[in-house]
């Protein structure tokens, strides 16, 4: 009877033990492209955690769809079930487990987190400039390398990049594949977020403070970069793309965009508040959208939603 | 079910649970009007210690902290002001030892003396806000100064006004037949407000 | 105890003295805390069929990628207005109304500690109620910087008007936060003072426990919370600059103050739940609650580390990294209590004799819905993997699928338990298992397609969307209207049955508790005679009395 009881578990175990590995290794397709070091390292650890939440999903659900399906009472039966009022070894244990998985769980993304290391050496700005009203007279860090982080301006509902070596503006974020991308992130109204899914990075762009930010593109291509904050009315609409490109074409892409005259930049928020309204729908009145900026390098391709 | 199990029970049950039950019938409403205040009050500290915290806060991150032209807040006057309101705490005390011991001109006498002084303090902040050169929308330093010392105001003016209700009820005949709650708890609600202001004084006024 | 004989039922036939047929009284300032609890529920029910067509508008609108339906500043009071009242309006008052119903009949007393207290929360809920709806119709709209009201976005008014829906909407929760540290203050007290004789901290139901966890932290939160508010309603409306960065403000110190309470606030919400669990699997499965004392005690374990994570919401805000790392640990040491209680509910059922009724569905495909949230909370936990999907569907499948899965479901759960004794009449078994199916199924179809649609970085509070996630919004909106429909039957079932269902007896489910020993509904007075409480709460399996003074309790109840 014992052995059997152990058998049983034992095989059960290996069983959900094999289904939740595999879940896994599914895992790594429900995402966009693996397009930055920091998503391959995101996606290892959730492949990670989606086998561990699968183990103790299907375990806990398993127990009570087996009571539910086998352990039901009789039409007339109006006995009692045993008396059982707990189990010392057993709460003993299911303590113990579970702080032994956190701990496991917390060591990996810790670990995880540190080797991402996306905020800049920059980041104990926001213990001491946290009431700074004049962000935009704020330089990188003196001691900052050669080359000068791009910064990323965000307004209502624009986004602006400004390549400071090379004075170039543009509303389309390009980036050299396999470098360290180093920006610098600021907004000059309220909240709002720097978020590229494939890269599987995000942070909030504070008013008010200058925050350093850091990732490695690793393929080449064109990705959504998308607010994350919500930021009032025309939020959805604050969308632009990421190119990853090779340095070649990114250098080359520079030095065109500098030798181009600034023009008007398309800016969604901006066209849909000044578009006449056909069909009166009802709506409230908003803050007005930031006119488009003028930009060297506009976008290549717009969207429309 | 079975009345000789239900007897055995019975018997089993102990003096304490006898205790309870004629506890239980007496029904302690002052009691609880007791405790329930004393859970609101614990409650209520933490508006003020939150209000602390963003205090602290502002202090050490903002860059311009004190407003323009303003060196910073002058201490020799609120300081008698805090030790007219720390020492209302022992005339309060006083005026309620008074009422123990049945002295109801006495008890009345020190309640009426703890509504001054209380109404001095106000009196004072009042001055002191009317000589200040910035206002309430003058940075996190004026908006947080006057809402930490506002709300603190509020507080002390409610202790007055509460003090003021229960000195007109100590002239109901019979209002202390059913015990002294609202004594009690005005007396309670006056050191809390107290203990509040030391911790404001010294996070305002000391530590400049 | 366990043979509830014909003659209770027959007992029932006249009506309890002190109790008038009269349904006006659910209308009039009552202190009884029975009339109390039903209010609070009815009123928080109505709406909740208001924030749920809300979502209706929401989803409707979702359905197509482009912001065709609604204007976008209507989308953005839709959800804002949705999360507003679904937390404010419906599921906090929908729980302080079942435990102002439970708490003083299962601990042996005649109301709550201060019934008038009690009676004046209460009708401060319709009164914030309608200040959230007159919202609507005034310029310029209701609040639309979502449920969190962060600055500098709720600081933004574009009408320039003092009075606005923003300033109505702080209005709204300040009064809703008085009206719940009045009934915290209440619960505290009457669990502490005034418990039955004989009824020790450890012969209280865990419901009881459970509010009693979930009202401390209503006492320590929600006071950080209304700091917040003061200073933000300042800014908003005399111009100070407290969260203001254009005047030197910390638009990061209000997520602090706002999260420290709504944090917490989820286990305000959550613990109840854990406690109609604790109730109910035990009645169905016919076994004691297994480790009652841990059980019990888990609830405070939870309520005291639920004041240490909140910056887990602010990840990717601005928040240094020892910050996230330290949050993210307390956050995960969560999973340890809950997960005591979650094996111990296991371990309640297993091996049991379970019945299937209404009751008992709920609460197993509450608890399912629970785990699989949880899971996903803990995921979200971990600070890396929050980096990316903090702000997109994925946290609105996390949430929903507690609480509209674990919340809603076990608020079903209590519901149908605890009908029969409120009403004195019995529900019908088929409609209530009609309404579980569509809803069990409504909720995964609804809620589950936002997970992928979070992990692909479709972020949340947008009317519009790109192209590629148009698949499993269509299906989340099918499985929306489906949930909403399935509250048809639930309507029919409580309205038509209320009105002429079948006479319930006292204790239709053979369930041991101090509430089961009254007639149904109790009388004004609960308890004629004080309960002298003499076993602990889940003697399922062993025939051994509650109370040494069952025939005392009500006149009424002659002894054979
Ligand atoms: C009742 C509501 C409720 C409950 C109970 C929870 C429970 C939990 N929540 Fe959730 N949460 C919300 C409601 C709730 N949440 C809401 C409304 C939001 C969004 C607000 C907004 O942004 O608008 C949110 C958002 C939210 C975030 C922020 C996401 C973001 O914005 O980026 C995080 C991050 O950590 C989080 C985590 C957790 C965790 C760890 C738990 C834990 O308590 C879960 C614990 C349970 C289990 C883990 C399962 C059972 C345990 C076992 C079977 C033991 C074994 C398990 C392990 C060892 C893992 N939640
Ligand atoms: C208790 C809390 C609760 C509950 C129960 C729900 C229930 C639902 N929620 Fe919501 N939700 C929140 C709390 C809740 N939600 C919060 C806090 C937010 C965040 C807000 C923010 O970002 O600020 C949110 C956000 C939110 C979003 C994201 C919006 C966005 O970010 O852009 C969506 C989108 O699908 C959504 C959908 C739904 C749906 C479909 C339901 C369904 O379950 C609803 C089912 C419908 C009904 C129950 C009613 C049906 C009524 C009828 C059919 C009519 C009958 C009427 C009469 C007889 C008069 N919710
Ligand atoms: Cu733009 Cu948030
Ligand atoms: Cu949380």
């Amino acid at each position: 009877m014992k052995i059997r009881t152990i058998v049983i578990l034992g095989t059960t175990a290996i069983a959900l033990a094999l289904i939740s590995l595999w879940m896994g290794q599914q895992a790594y397709t429900w995402f966009p492209p693996q397009a930055s070091l920091e998503a391959q390292l995101f996606d290892q650890l959730f492949s990670f955690m989606v086998s561990l939440g699968t183990f103790i999903f299907l375990g806990v659900v398993g127990a009570i769809a087996y009571s539910v399906l086998f352990q039901r009472a009789g039409k007339y039966d109006t006995s009692d079930g045993p008396h059982i009022e707990g189990n010392i070894t057993l709460e003993v244990i299911w303590t113990a487990i579970p702080i032994l998985l956190v701990i496991w769980i917390a060591a990996y993304s810790y670990q995880i987190y540190n080797q991402m290391s996306i905020l800049g050496p920059m980041e104990h700005i926001h213990m001491k400039n946290l009431g700074i009203a004049t962000a935009a007279t704020l330089d990188p860090a003196p001691e900052a390398p050669a080359i000068h982080p791009i910064e990323v301006h965000a307004r209502q509902w624009v986004w602006e990049f400004y390549y400071p070596d090379q004075k170039v503006t543009s509303t389309e974020l390009h980036l050299p594949n396999q470098e360290r991308s180093h920006l610098l992130l600021k907004s000059e109204d309220v909240l709002h977020g720097f978020y590229v899914p494939a890269f599987r990075i995000k942070q909030d762009i504070i008013p008010g403070q200058a925050i350093d930010f850091e990732f490695t593109p690793i393929r080449e291509g064109r990705y959504r970069l998308r607010d994350s904050q919500y930021s009032g009315t025309y939020f959805a609409a604050m969308q632009t793309d990421v190119v990853v490109e090779s340095p070649e074409a990114y250098q080359k892409w520079l030095t065109d965009a500098a030798a181009s005259p600034p023009v008007l930049a398309y800016n969604q928020a901006f066209e849909e508040y000044h578009r006449p309204q056909n069909s009166p729908r009802v709506g409230w009145q908003t803050v007005e959208p930031a006119p488009p900026p003028l930009v060297n390098a506009p976008s290549s391709q717009e969207s429309h939603l | 079910m079975n009345p000789t199990e239900i007897d055995a029970l019975n018997v089993a049950s102990s003096h304490s649970l006898e205790a309870q039950v004629s506890a239980a019938h007496t029904h302690d409403e002052a009691g609880n009007s007791m405790f329930g205040f004393i859970v609101f009050l614990l409650s209520e500290s933490v508006i003020f210690l939150s209000f602390f915290t963003g205090y602290i806060v502002y202090k050490t991150t903002a860059l311009d902290w004190l407003p323009k032209d303003f060196t910073g807040l002058e201490i020799h006057d609120p300081a008698i002001n805090t030790v007219v309101l720390v020492s209302s705490s022992f005339v309060i005390y006083i005026a309620e030892r008074f009422l123990h011991a049945k002295n109801l001109w006495g008890f009345r006498a020190f309640w009426l003396l703890t509504m001054v002084m209380g109404s001095y303090f106000l009196y004072g902040q009042a001055v002191e806000w009317h000589s200040l050169p910035f206002g309430f929308t003058d940075g996190v330093f004026g908006g947080s100064f006057y809402l930490l010392t506002g709300f603190h105001g509020l507080h002390v003016m409610t202790g007055v006004l509460l003090q003021g209700i229960m000195l007109g009820r100590s002239f109901i005949p019979g209002n202390y037949d059913k015990g002294e709650f609202g004594v009690a708890a005005t007396s309670l609600f006056w050191h809390f407000v107290d203990v509040i202001w030391i911790i404001l004084f010294i996070l305002i006024y000391v530590w400049q | 105890m366990t043979n509830i004989s014909v003659e209770t039922i027959t007992q029932i036939e006249p009506p309890p003295p002190g109790v008038p047929e009269n349904w006006k009284r659910f209308f009039s300032f009552s202190t009884d805390h029975k009339v109390i609890g039903i209010q609070y529920l009815v009123t928080s029910f109505f709406f909740f069929l208001i924030g749920g067509i809300l979502a209706m508008i929401i989803r409707g609108e979702l359905i197509t990628p482009e912001a065709d339906l609604l204007d976008r500043t209507v989308y953005n009071a839709m959800f804002t207005m949705h999360g507003t009242i679904m937390l404010f309006l419906w599921t906090f008052p929908s729980l302080v109304g079942l435990s102002n119903y439970l708490v003083p009949l299962m601990i042996g007393a005649k109301d709550m500690a201060f019934p008038r207290l009690n009676a004046v929360a209460f009708w401060m809920v319709p009164v914030f109620g309608v200040i959230l709806m007159v919202s609507f119709l005034i310029p310029g709209g209701p609040s639309q910087s979502g449920w969190w009201a962060y600055p500098p976005v709720s600081l933004q008014n574009p009408t320039g008007n003092l009075i606005n829906g923003q300033v109505l909407w702080i209005l709204a929760v300040a009064i809703s936060g008085v009206s719940s540290i009045m009934g915290a203050v209440n619960f505290v007290t009457t669990i502490a003072k005034m418990r039955a004789p004989g009824m020790t901290w450890f012969r209280m139901p865990v419901f009881v426990w459970t509010v009693l966890a979930a009202q401390i932290i209503q006492l320590f939160g929600l006071p950080a919370l209304t700091a917040g508010a003061v200073m933000l309603l300042l800014d908003l409306t005399v111009g100070t600059s407290f969260f203001d960065p254009a005047k030197g403000g910390d638009p990061i110190l209000f997520q602090h103050f706002f999260w420290f309470y709504s944090h917490p606030a989820v286990y305000v919400i959550i613990l109840p739940i854990f406690g109609i669990f604790s109730e109910i699997f035990p009645v169905y499965a016919r076994k004691p609650l297994f480790g009652y004392k841990v059980v019990a005690i888990s609830s405070l374990v939870i309520t005291s580390l639920s004041g240490i994570v909140w910056v887990h919401h602010m990840f990717a805000s601005g928040t240094p990294s020892w910050m996230r790392m330290v949050f993210m640990a307390t956050t995960m040491l969560i999973s340890v209590p809950t997960g005591i209680k979650v094996f111990a509910w296991v371990a309640t059922i297993w091996g049991g004799k379970l019945r299937l009724n209404t009751p008992m569905l709920f609460a197993l495909g509450g608890l399912v819905m629970f785990v699989f949230a949880g899971i996903t909370g803990i995921m979200l936990a971990s600070a890396p993997i929050d980096i990316h999907v903090n702000n997109t569907y994925f946290v609105v499948g996390h949430f929903h699928y507690v609480i509209y899965g674990a919340v809603v479901m076990g608020m079903y759960a209590a519901l149908y338990h605890w009908f029969p004794k409120m009403t004195g009449r019995m529900y019908s078994e088929g409609l209530g298992k009609l309404h579980f199916a569509l809803t069990f199924l409504g909720t995964n179809i609804n809620f589950f397609p936002m997970h992928p649609l979070g992990l692909q970085g479709m972020p949340r509070r947008v009317a519009s969307y790109d192209p590629e996630f148009a698949f499993w919004n269509v299906i989340a909106s099918l499985g929306a209207f489906l949930l909403g429909m399935s509250t048809l039957p639930f309507l029919l079932n409580m309205i038509g049955s209320w009105v002429q269902g079948e006479k319930a007896p006292k204790n239709p489910w053979r369930a041991i508790g101090l509430e089961w020993l009254l007639s149904s509904p109790p009388t004004a007075e609960n308890f004629e005679e004080l309960p002298i409480v003499i076993a602990e709460p889940y003697g399922y399996g062993k025939s051994e009395p509650l109370v040494a003074n069952p025939d005392a309790l009500e006149v009424i109840h002659e002894s054979h």
